[in-house]
């Protein structure tokens, strides 16, 4: 993904060849998909919330100033779309009791206890307040970058910082009562 | 449990594949887009005056109103009521009520008349001009 191909094609795009907009579509499916799943964890409505973000990106292609990184733009727009779509349609509250898959006699000390216990506690952010949530889901999305959360969350980064401090700490907490 | 660890087991999610028919969807989504006549803006420059008007009219009434209740009015006897001078206009003949009509603020009635025709007219002719 280079970050020029995402330019010529925006320009192509804004010139009329509405094809273009293909290329983008394409490069970027996987990690818009990815972002939403992460917001939702429901495959279905995290593509149709991917396709009503590329739709809305292509409406805004125009407003793309390009000082920054085309990703970054997009990533801001999707989230920003996740965020109200889910706070206007939540997904559904979720205790941790829900998300906490039976265990099985027979796995103990093995490896499919450790990949049970990860996959709980994967699936236990999803019972944090929104808040801390998006900011984990954000940051572990780009790859534990601060920064870049920061600017898809729209937030300061000490906001950042410390709703990933706090999400940890009660997400530490859930974990030490159910797992 | 450490941050290390629990940011070991956050990093590692499983990535989704996009279905099959993702692209063509959201091209397709985005082509009818292409399709559809751009939205019409709202006309500023048109309502601008009109709505400076409004304004200017709502600043008008506040300052009368003010003004009005700042004066003292000395208590006086009830005067005919807008009911009873209909009454009496309809009984009697037409002056008798545009009298009538006069009581309860025949000059207003006239002008409240003229603004709802003039801005009547003025959207059927800008709908006119559209088409």
């Amino acid at each position: 993904m280079s970050a020029s191909d995402d330019q010529a094609d925006v320009e192509q795009v804004l010139a009329g060849n509405v094809d273009a907009f293909e290329n983008i579509v394409r490069r970027w499916q996987s990690p818009l998909i990815n972002l939403a799943y992460r917001f939702c964890r429901d495959r279905g409505r995290a593509e149709d919330l991917a396709q009503e973000a590329f739709l809305r990106a292509y409406r805004a292609l125009g407003q793309w100033r390009k000082d920054a990184a085309f990703s970054t733009w997009l990533f801001a727009l999707a989230t920003n779309l996740y965020r109200s779509e889910l706070r206007r349609l939540p997904a559904g509250i979720v205790s941790i009791d829900d998300v906490s898959e039976p265990r099985d006699s027979r796995m103990e000390g093995g490896v499919l206890e450790v990949e049970d216990r990860d996959r709980t506690i994967r699936r236990a952010v999803f019972t944090l307040p929104t808040k801390y949530r998006e900011a984990l889901d954000l940051f572990y999305f780009h790859e534990m970058d601060v920064p870049a959360a920061a600017q898809s969350l729209g937030l300061p980064e000490g906001t950042v910082k410390a709703r990933l401090f706090r999400g940890r700490e009660l997400l530490r907490g859930k974990l030490k009562e159910n797992v | 449990m450490k941050d290390d660890e629990l940011d070991r087991i956050l990093s590692q999610e499983q990535d989704l594949v996009p279905s099959s028919g993702f692209v063509r969807n959201v091209m397709d989504a985005v082509r009818r887009e292409a399709s559809s006549p751009a939205p019409i803006p709202f006309p500023w420059t048109r309502a601008l005056p009109g709505l400076v008007l409004c304004v200017l009219a709502l600043a008008a009434m506040c300052v009368a109103a003010f003004l009005g209740s700042g004066t003292q009015r000395l208590p006086e006897t009830p005067g005919p009521s807008i009911w009873s001078a209909i009454w009496t206009g309809l009984s009697s003949d037409l002056a008798g009520l545009l009298r009538a009509a006069n009581v309860g603020g025949l000059g207003w009635i006239v002008l409240a008349l003229l603004l709802t025709f003039a801005s009547v007219t003025l959207s059927l002719r800008l709908i006119g001009r559209r088409t």
